[in-house]
């Protein structure tokens, strides 16, 4: 009996069955040079594997679409030359020229400066897994030959691994490398099984059809464990699949309390993934659409095209209320296609709307994009990070300004689309009455509301205990704020993580909150907290 | 040989959709279709030559074009850049 501990869970949940030990065959390339009479014979071994890995693209790819581009690459002549330069000018044999060309152009694309195409890397390396494969006539592993219950332990699973992923079968995955933004966490996220990555030794700490006991969510591996271990796990499985089918038979009931207010439950969002994943705990919009990841993940500020094509389909996804924060960078987040100065206090800096502000063009592709999106749900505009009167009307000004131009050029949007702001700043709070006036609804974003009441760096460990949000002055500038919003007859919502916080509800709602709104995770806990209130 | 200058306008360059795209309108030319990037040569006929090159929107390039049907292969291609690539 061993335990294994990781920090980061990559999806929840327990499991307890067998390993099903997901490990490629050797395809390392035979070494030797050949002489120049077999290069005819090295390069028709080549058309051969060529010939089979393409038709087996073409069946995968009417299934998923990534292997299409696999299928392209595959059949890239430039791959093909470079193959047979090698055999031909090389005297290399063709299992050495296939290795060492897909090697040369999964580096090129590894050290690209770009996430999208740093992944390429991975789909290049998976086409050469084919050939090789197709070369030296092994099988490669198959997750779809998977027929019992099992947990996969591999050293990482590429997209051509999890699309065969079948949930009835695979109960947990565990991974020797990865990170939990890589694909498996992503997919396995999506699938709802239990999965940890990054879990070092695990492949020479477990054998073929060996029980393992993992625990996802607390971050734990049992390797043999002893009888005792597989009872506790058992029982803990099942308490956890309890607890989940006693939260989803909730997901029906809409958020009404005891005393009959009905509550607004949001997801914060980061892409239109996230959204998906969201939906199936029944949400009543999204709350918080962060929009600053279209900006990070990118490599130019995204046009108004790109944004737009984003926006939609949120909207379309969840058309009961999609609310998008206008860009909030500065800070701690920076974008790697423009350089910001160096502040001697970033939080205090030039971040978020006073950047938006100060670049218009790039601020109007936004609201224009936003306003297009518009005509196809319930968008609302959501301004951060507001101080004065000023910036609110100025923000409020240029999407008047961009309203104008789409009503010109014929373009559809809502008329009537909701502004509101997220209550962040000190300011904001002591001028939440006059606000209120102006804004459509609030939205109150606790991080940093509470660091910027308080004065405590939220990132500082040595504080960190001073950092909370139960701190009697930040639930009396809550509670401020939520009065000043119902006095004009405006919703008061909050996004920041004190909305996701299981202790936080009761005293939320006291307060009178209208709309909470969290990560999905959070979503089933806080329903049930809302309608057990006593 | 007959060649032309391009710039690309489309707005994350010549990146992972536009770059199969214009591989495919190259792809059934007879022709050699290079792109002349600076000191780089790259074959537009591959997904993968074009991807790795990682041509930026706004860059200047020559496409330069050899072979029997050359004429029709340089207007394609040009006309493939300039309307964006089916961005």
């Amino acid at each position: 009996m061993e335990q294994i501990y990781v920090e980061k869970t990559a999806s929840r949940g327990i499991a307890v069955a067998p390993v099903y030990l997901y490990l490629e065959p050797d395809l390392t390339p035979d070494g030797e040079k050949i002489p120049d009479t077999e290069v005819q014979a090295e390069l028709e071994k080549f058309a051969a594997a060529k010939n089979t890995v393409i038709n087996e693209l073409k069946q995968l790819a009417e299934k998923n679409e990534i292997f299409a581009a696999h299928l392209e690459i595959a059949d890239d002549f430039m791959l093909q030359d470079s193959v047979e330069n090698k055999v031909k000018g090389e005297l290399k044999n063709i299992q050495l020229a296939v290795s060492e060309t897909i090697d040369e152009f999964a580096v090129i694309f590894d050290s690209m400066d770009d996430a999208y195409m740093k992944e390429r890397a991975a789909d290049v390396k998976d086409i050469g897994k084919r050939f090789m494969a197709a070369l030296k006539g092994v099988k490669l592993p198959d997750l779809g030959g998977i027929t019992e219950p099992s947990v996969v332990v591999a050293r990482d699973m590429y997209p051509s691994d999890t699309v065969k992923i079948d949930t009835a079968f695979v109960k947990g995955i565990l991974t020797e490398e990865g990170g939990v933004t890589s694909h498996v966490s992503i997919i396995a996220k999506s699938m709802g099984i239990p999965t940890l990555v990054g879990v070092k030794g695990i492949l020479s700490k477990v054998q073929d059809g060996e029980t393992v006991c993992m625990d996802a969510g607390a971050g734990c591996v049992v390797v043999q464990p002893d009888a005792e271990n597989v009872r506790i796990y058992q029982e803990k499985k099942e308490a956890y699949e309890a607890e989940r089918a006693r939260l989803e038979s909730l997901r029906g009931t809409p958020a009404v309390t005891k005393d009959g207010k009905r509550i607004y439950l949001c997801a914060n969002v980061g892409n239109v993934q996230d959204i998906k994943n969201a939906l199936p705990m029944n949400i009543d919009g999204v709350g918080l659409f962060r929009s600053e990841f279209l900006y990070m993940q990118n490599t130019h500020f995204p046009t108004e095209e790109e944004q737009y094509t984003v926006y939609k389909e949120a909207a379309e996804l969840i058309p009961s209320e999609l609310t998008i924060r206008t860009l909030d960078i500065g800070g701690d987040k920076e974008l790697s296609y423009y350089e910001f100065e160096k502040e001697e206090n970033p939080f205090l800096g030039w971040r978020a709307i006073r950047i938006s502000l100060d670049m218009k063009d790039m601020f109007k592709a936004q609201l224009r994009a936003i306003l297009r999106a518009s005509a196809f749900g319930h968008v609302r505009i959501m301004f951060p990070m507001i101080i004065s009167l000023d910036e609110l009307r100025d923000a409020k000004a240029l999407v008047e300004e961009c309203k104008q131009e789409l009503r010109a050029e014929g373009v559809a949007f809502d008329e009537e689309i909701e502004m509101g702001m997220m209550i962040e700043t000190p300011a904001s709070v002591i001028l939440a009455e006059e606000f209120a006036r102006e804004a459509d609804f609030f939205s109150i974003g606790t991080n940093d509301l509470t660091q910027y009441i308080l004065a405590v760096d939220r990132g500082n460990k040595k504080i960190a205990k001073k950092y909370d949000y139960f701190n009697p002055a930040v639930v009396k500038a809550i509670g401020r704020v939520i009065e000043a919003g119902h006095k004009e007859g405006i919703k008061v919502g909050m996004c920041g993580e004190m909305a996701g916080d299981q202790k936080a509800v009761e005293l939320l709602l006291d307060l009178g909150l209208d709309e909470f709104s969290m990560s999905a995770g959070s979503v089933d806990y806080v329903r049930e907290q809302i309608l057990n209130r006593k | 040989m007959v060649s032309q200058k391009v710039t690309v306008t489309n707005p994350t360059g010549i990146h992972a959709r536009p770059a199969s795209n214009l591989a495919k309108v190259a792809g059934p030319f007879k022709s050699q279709v290079i792109l002349v990037v600076g000191e780089k040569r790259v074959q537009a006929k591959s997904v993968l030559n074009l991807m790795a090159a990682a041509i930026k929107t706004g860059t200047e390039l020559v496409v330069e074009c050899d072979g029997e049907d050359e004429e029709a292969a340089l207007k394609a291609v040009v006309e493939a850049i300039e309307s964006g690539l089916g961005e």
